[in-house]
């Protein structure tokens, strides 16, 4: 297990790497000059080059990465190009808050999944099936802003039973922190629900027919129990790795949640960093959340071990 | 006796206005939450380039003058100013006993402080050209302070109206430098507390504001919602109490919910400010031909896009200045909708069956409907356009780099006509604001004298006959000046709306 865990650790340092050529690549691929959109159109050219020989805009490229890279190993993430403000406490500030909405769809999207996913299989072919079916297309295909703004009207302009918007962090109120996240946790949710719930139930039938689950109904044990000791357990595996690799896509769908919600989170830092040019602060939020989907692996392969133990976390079989 | 009725009623109402606007009935206390379009990027208002940023600014930072709801200039830290008769030199009377919320006092030589830094050429400065020729500033005494200027520069009291006019603390800049953004101080009715980027901008009461009384207002919490929707139904739900930018396709809707007894809200409405129009790039094919220029403006209808695709929410425009603002001029013509003009230039231009071009323009909802409106319009005369989508920023790094072929794009507006102008259309625009590449010796030698007249009146003239030129040379097709709305709740009382849509808060209190 430690083995494991020291070489995955070390893989993710190649991988780190080529995320942050790329990401420098690409962001310096994009027309638009940085310190023409901080000073603005009419900036004078003696102002502009001030200010990107402040930013070190005036150096070749490859200096400028050199530069970044350097400093990040050191730990200094740099500072914004609009305001100066230092790039990993803001990172710091924003995470609690995606991090947050992020664990609370994911635990709404499998207390509605499992449920669902488990009994569809189940009573595979039958109204509960179906239902279940539709419901997951229209998590699916109701887009987060829509089904944000209706969700608004009427929780908090009609019935007035939640806040519209913000984020007020736990420490300081944690009633009003969770009634703030009600709606967008739920909104984000309910798009994981459906995948989740779709694949659990291919992978439930799966299991279902298999020779372990036919002998434990032989033995005589009850069918409710089959489906959560054995068959659930088995069937959940394959789900945990989808959701694994859709964390990339969560953290895109939280961008348009925290914009509806105004909810200041790691999606809207990047968004308003890409318009602004703000290469260091973007730059950050693409290592952070790079990091945070290589852990977050890391952490999916270790629970397959806890669920299955027949999966053993050591050197490669070879 | 007709106009002494009008007359009367008409300081009556404005006595009103006053009354409900004064101390009378205020109540101290309460926190404002106020929804804006966006996270303001940057609080140092001589490095901020962003509109958004100025609705922190006018409660945080007190400027040398300021305007009034009929734009009129009205004395903040200044209380007098004076302008030589060659126009060279311009004296200010300083507010005596006025302190920086930090506790520096404010007097001339911090008024002297904030033009060098404003000036400096080390330093990034954004405001360096709305301050115009300055020579030097030189304090007469600790309340007197004299701008010395090259050649005489009209704009720049107005321009001192806002950013460029804000003071901030000599000894909070020299001791943040760069970093003065996060922690700002100026000398205005409120100071800053916090910024949570994307989430809020907390002020406070300044207790020390000199126009004892005021503000009313304890807190005021500035939250950013990008989302149009999202905005609208915060106010409704009373999580914020006004909002900077209504959309205007909900501006029927929102007007017929606010008139009905029992509303939670108001909408105001006042003026314009804004320009909105098409550049068309006279440096390339194919609008370097002027016949092409004249047909494409031909086809467009106006008074169709200001009243059915924006549903009223805006003025068929005619010039770079809208309706209301100071070098207005009411006999301007909006040009008629003329396919049979349009089919005859097109002709002559050896185009007998239209062209095609390619518009960019950013990925609005009030820029796409405008644009396909103008798209089926212009199909009339058989001109194709393309509409293409573009990002902000690669939008503007096209415009400076003249690789486009046209444009929608408008300006916010500035309460002295000379920036809604001058750097749009002259050689001097090239390469940053002029995104037709249009240069013009008439039109500049009309606008550089523009510059030099002190009286509004000889302004409006030049400004009127540099107007006709434009109208014939159409590097810019104007189409619009969208109205100026703010969507507040009825507990907010004093609300004093200005034109130029920044929102000022000293007089603001929170009904219970």
């Amino acid at each position: 297990m430690t083995g494991f865990l020291v070489r995955r650790l070390l893989q993710m340092i190649p991988v780190l790497f080529f995320v942050s050529v790329i990401t420098f690549v690409l962001i310096h691929l994009v027309p638009g000059d940085a310190a023409r959109l901080i000073l603005g159109e009419q900036a004078p050219p003696d102002a502009l080059a001030a200010l990107r020989r402040e930013l070190g805009l005036d150096q070749p490229p490859y200096v400028q990465y050199g530069r970044w890279v350097g400093a990040m190993a050191h730990g200094d993430f740099g500072s914004s190009f609009r305001d100066r403000r230092p790039v990993f406490a803001t990172l710091m500030q924003k995470l609690p808050v995606t991090g947050e909405l992020a664990a609370a769809s994911v635990l709404i999207a499998w207390s509605l999944a499992v449920p669902a996913g488990v009994l569809a299989a189940w009573r595979q072919r039958t109204v509960v099936d179906y239902g279940a079916s539709v419901a997951a297309l229209l998590g699916l295909s109701l887009p987060s802003f829509w089904s944000g703004i209706m969700l608004i009207y009427l929780f908090a302009v009609h019935l007035h039973w939640l806040p519209a918007s913000g984020f007020t962090p736990p420490t300081e109120d944690l009633g009003r922190n969770l009634r703030g996240l009600v709606m967008p946790a739920f909104v984000l949710g309910l798009f994981f629900a459906a995948v989740v719930m779709r694949q659990l139930r291919s992978s439930m039938i799966e299991v279902l027919r298999a020779d372990f689950v036919r002998t434990a109904k032989a033995k005589g044990l009850d069918s409710r129990l089959v489906i959560v000791r054995h068959a659930l357990r088995n069937a959940v595996i394959p789900v945990l790795t989808v959701m694994g690799i859709q964390l990339g896509v969560l953290l895109g769908g939280a961008v348009i949640t925290e914009t509806i919600f105004a909810l200041p989170g790691l999606g809207q830092l990047a968004v308003n960093s890409i318009y602004t040019r703000d290469y260091p602060m973007l730059e950050g939020v693409v290592m952070l959340s790079a990091l945070t989907i290589l852990a977050i692996n890391l952490a999916v392969d270790v629970l397959y071990s806890l669920i299955d133990p027949r999966i053993k976390l050591t050197e490669p079989s070879s | 006796m007709r106009r002494w009725t009008v007359l009367l009623l008409a300081s009556a109402l404005i006595a009103g206005a006053l009354v409900s606007a004064s101390a009378q009935g205020a109540r101290r206390g309460g926190t404002l939450q106020v929804g804006l379009d966006a996270d303001p990027p940057n609080l140092d208002p001589h490095r901020s380039t962003a509109a958004v940023d100025r609705q922190v600014f006018q409660n945080l930072y007190d400027k040398l003058v300021d305007t009034d709801e009929t734009l009129a200039i009205i004395p903040m830290l200044a209380t007098s100013w004076t302008v030589s008769r060659d126009g060279k030199t311009v004296t200010f009377g300083l507010r005596r006993g006025v302190t920086f919320q930090d506790g520096t006092p404010f007097n001339a030589e911090a008024v002297r402080y904030n033009f060098q830094r404003m000036l400096d050429p080390k330093f990034p400065s954004a405001r360096r050209s709305e301050l115009g020729p300055i020579v030097r500033v030189t304090v007469l005494d600790p309340s007197t302070v004299e701008i010395v200027l090259e050649k005489p520069f009209s704009p720049l009291l107005y321009a001192l109206t806002d950013r460029a006019g804000m003071m901030i603390s000599p000894a909070a800049a020299q001791k943040e430098g760069l970093n003065f953004a996060l922690h700002p101080v100026g000398a205005g009715p409120f100071s800053f507390v916090e910024k949570v980027p994307q989430d809020r901008i907390t002020l406070q009461r300044n207790p020390a504001y000199w126009n004892s009384g005021r503000p009313y207002l304890d807190r005021i919490v500035f939250r950013p919602f990008v989302d149009d929707n999202a905005r609208v139904a915060n106010l409704k739900s009373g999580d914020v109490e006004i909002i900077n930018i209504v959309p205007y396709q909900l501006i029927p809707e929102l007007s017929k919910e606010a008139s009905q007894p029992g509303a939670r809200f108001r909408l105001l409405e006042r003026g314009a400010f804004q320009w909105q129009g098409i550049w068309l790039n006279v440096t390339k094919p194919p609008f370097d031909n002027k016949l092409l220029r004249e047909a494409l403006n031909a086809t467009i209808d106006r008074n169709v896009i200001a009243n059915v695709v924006l549903q009223g929410s805006a003025f068929p425009a005619y010039s770079f200045f809208p309706v209301g603002t100071p070098a207005y001029d009411p006999a301007g013509k909006v040009p008629p909708r003329d396919l049979a003009l349009a089919r005859k230039k097109l002709q002559e231009a050896g185009h007998p069956n239209g062209f095609s071009f390619t518009m960019e323009l950013q990925p609005r909802t009030d820029y796409r409907q405008v644009a396909q409106a103008v798209q089926s319009m212009a199909a009339g005369a058989g001109i194709q356009i393309k509409i293409q989508l573009v990002e902000f920023g690669t939008l503007l790094d096209d415009g400076d780099k003249l690789k486009h072929e046209a444009m929608l794009l408008g300006w916010s507006g500035r309460p002295d006509p000379d920036l809604d102008i001058y750097p749009h259309i002259t050689q001097s625009g090239i390469g940053s604001f002029n995104y037709a590449g249009y240069a013009n010796p008439k039109v500049q030698a009309l606008l550089d004298a523009a510059r030099l007249l002190t009286s509004m009146d000889q302004r409006r003239r030049a400004y009127s006959q540099a107007t006709k030129i434009l109208m014939d040379d159409l590097p810019y097709l104007w189409l619009y000046f969208p109205k100026e709305y703010k969507l507040l709740s009825t507990r907010v009382q004093g609300f004093v709306q200005v034109p130029d849509g920044m929102m000022r808060f000293r007089t603001v209190w929170l009904a219970p």
